[in-house]
């Protein structure tokens, strides 16, 4: 067959124009030869393991166990710096008053419209891990009907409406100010 | 009103030059539409997609990565994390609520999260709305139920107690399945719009089973292979998730427990806030955002120009037209006028086809975007932004039809109508 190819070939160059039936033979030839080379042997991922390799009997341990990890841990000594007074004592004489308060928005809900409806209010943005974090009575949780768009973490906002105090009802650590604003807008430098 | 009509005789007398003027305007809006309708959209979707919870714990690695692979399912986790640190803080008095989950499996593409009944009673989307099913029920004490998304249901076609194999790792197409242990559909959730619609969820206890005697790395053979049966008698109690959700008490307390998780002792965490992890997201896409909503503007920008370019041209032609105006009465103000609402007449066309073509567009390719992306595209009404938007673009192409104006304007009576050689 290859030779007829061959001959075909040879015999078609410049000397005489190749007709449309040799051309349909080589076509014809092309599409079926792919069918005589040998066929790849299909292979699935299991059949890279030998017949008679040992069946590894099933390991029930926990392959994530870090318990040793905690014991290594341990030897750092050091407590892990605890929130400052978790019920630290508020001061009553706020609650009901009409007050107005920079800081930073800690998004907690964040509406369909980007716009930020519950947020907790902070003095510092709570980027700096070296301190523990601020105490009860300085975040202010508030809640607001409109929202506000937040574009920059980093952007103080003068938030104004009335305060609510709540004292520290269990040990849940409850205790705190929250506020459901009327007005907010950005903190700007005077 | 003669004016205009005058305006469109001309336009139509010129037709094909103003189809193509139109046209480029038309595409330019749609253009500039649909980057601002995905933007929105992409955001509102982000946004709602989990709401009332406080943190997200998982294994240290990044904030937006945690809570990319923890609600949108996008990207891998780094690490588990021991089921023993969940199980410490699910019980600190200050958390109300905690939700494990565990993930790394797929169905045909579709993401596999093990998880636990509290998942269908806690977790939360949009506006504070509740998981609810549409038919069926949560999955029971048995390890091989499933609760489908909407949309793994309505893509793939399945109903209730119908079966299905797991497949390892999150490809779409995969090649080592779970294929011993099928599971059974028992429920459908209702649609949200959010990832849960593409998500396949099992307990903990299935995703436990799966994986039981997979501890080469492989599936185990011969008399190393569990059978479903003997997996159902056996305590599937996970040892590791892969991370969990917690609502707390008191928000006030946020602060303190991420703090505490982050430094927990027995297993390095990272714990965050969504809302703010969010927030870092949206000002990471804001650039691309931003440089897509620029690109899109200096399209139409073009389009007005290839606009202001076809009526400056078609001056020259049209001195005799103009000279003849003048000379049955028409006042240099009228033919600036003239000029004007050819201008605006074209920018109008232009933004309803292009209004035309993107909603064409989005009724197109919606349930192709859904599907494929997880985005819905209402087929709702310009918000009042894109109102705005198009406003600017009709004062735009205002701007621009008074410069043909005003050199129409300018020209004499008899420039027209002596012959120049």
């Amino acid at each position: 067959m290859i030779k007829h190819l061959i001959a075909l070939f040879a015999g078609s160059p410049a000397k005489r124009p190749v007709k449309a039936t040799q051309f349909l033979l080589v076509i014809l030839l092309s599409l079926t030869l792919p069918a005589w080379a040998s066929e790849p042997r299909e292979l699935d991922w299991p059949a890279l393991i030998p017949e008679g390799a040992p069946v590894t009997p099933p390991q029930l341990a926990p392959l994530h166990d870090m318990s040793q990890l905690s014991n290594a841990l341990s030897a750092e000594s050091a407590p892990p710096a605890r929130q400052q007074a978790p019920d630290a004592p508020v001061v009553k004489g706020l609650d009901g008053q009409q007050v107005k308060l920079p800081g930073y928005i800690v998004p907690l809900e964040v509406s369909e419209e980007g716009r930020t409806t519950e947020f907790l209010l902070v003095p510092y943005y709570g980027a700096c891990i070296h301190v523990p974090p601020p105490p009860s009575n300085q975040i202010v949780h508030i809640f607001s009907e409109m929202g506000v768009r937040v574009e920059d973490l980093y952007q103080p906002y003068w938030i104004e409406g009335k305060m609510q105090v709540r004292a520290s009802s269990s040990e849940l650590a409850d205790a705190g100010y929250q506020m459901e604003a009327e007005k907010i807008y950005a903190y700007e430098l005077r | 009103m003669y004016l205009l009509r005058l305006a469109l005789a001309s336009l139509a007398n010129r037709r094909f030059t103003a189809f193509l003027t139109a046209f480029a305007i038309a595409l330019s809006v749609c253009l500039l539409l649909a980057v601002e309708r995905v933007r929105t959209e992409a955001r509102a979707s982000f946004a709602s997609t989990i709401s009332g919870t406080d943190l997200i714990v998982g294994a240290r690695s990044g904030s937006v990565n945690l809570l990319l692979y923890s609600v949108f399912r996008i990207g891998n986790a780094t690490n588990n994390i021991r089921w023993d640190s969940f199980q410490h803080y699910a019980q600190d008095p200050r958390v109300k609520w905690a939700i494990p989950i565990s993930l790394g499996d797929s169905h045909r593409g579709y993401r596999v999260m093990g998880t636990t009944a509290d998942y269908f009673s806690h977790y939360q989307y949009g506006r504070r709305q509740h998981l609810e099913l549409s038919q069926g029920r949560e999955f029971a004490s048995d390890p091989f139920e499933v609760v489908l998304g909407a949309e793994v249901a309505e893509a793939l076609h399945y109903k209730l107690g119908d079966k299905l194999v797991l497949a390892h790792g999150v490809a779409a197409i995969s090649l080592v399945k779970h294929d011993d242990k099928p599971f059974t559909v028992v429920g459908v959730l209702k649609r949200t719009g959010t990832p849960v619609d593409r998500t396949l969820h099992i307990s903990l206890g299935g995703m436990e089973a799966i994986h039981i005697d997979w501890h080469n790395g492989v599936p185990a053979r011969g008399a190393g292979r569990i059978s479903a049966e003997q997996a159902r008698a056996m305590d599937l109690q996970p040892a590791a998730i892969t991370a969990f959700m917690l609502g707390l008490n008191s928000k006030i307390a946020t602060f303190s427990l991420q703090r505490e998780i982050n430094e927990y002792r027995s297993e390095p965490l990272l714990a965050i806030l969504p809302g703010v992890a969010l927030q870092e997201l949206w000002s990471l896409m804001g650039t691309a955002e931003q440089a897509l909503f620029v690109v899109s503007l200096f399209v139409v920008l073009t389009g007005l120009i290839g606009m202001l370019t076809a009526i400056l041209t078609s001056l020259n032609e049209r001195r005799r037209e103009m000279a003849i105006l003048r000379s049955v009465g028409a006042r240099p103000w009228h033919i600036a006028g003239l000029l004007v609402l050819e201008a605006l007449s074209l920018a109008a066309v232009g933004i309803v086809a292009g209004l035309g073509l993107l909603y064409a567009g989005i009724a197109l390719a919606q349930g192709y975007v859904q599907a494929n992306y997880g985005l819905y595209l209402p087929l709702a009404l310009p918000s009042a932004h894109e109102w705005t938007l198009l406003a600017i673009i009709l004062g735009a192409a205002l701007l621009m039809g008074s410069v043909p104006a005003w050199r129409a304007y300018r020209q004499s009576l008899a420039d027209g109508l002596s012959i120049h050689l």
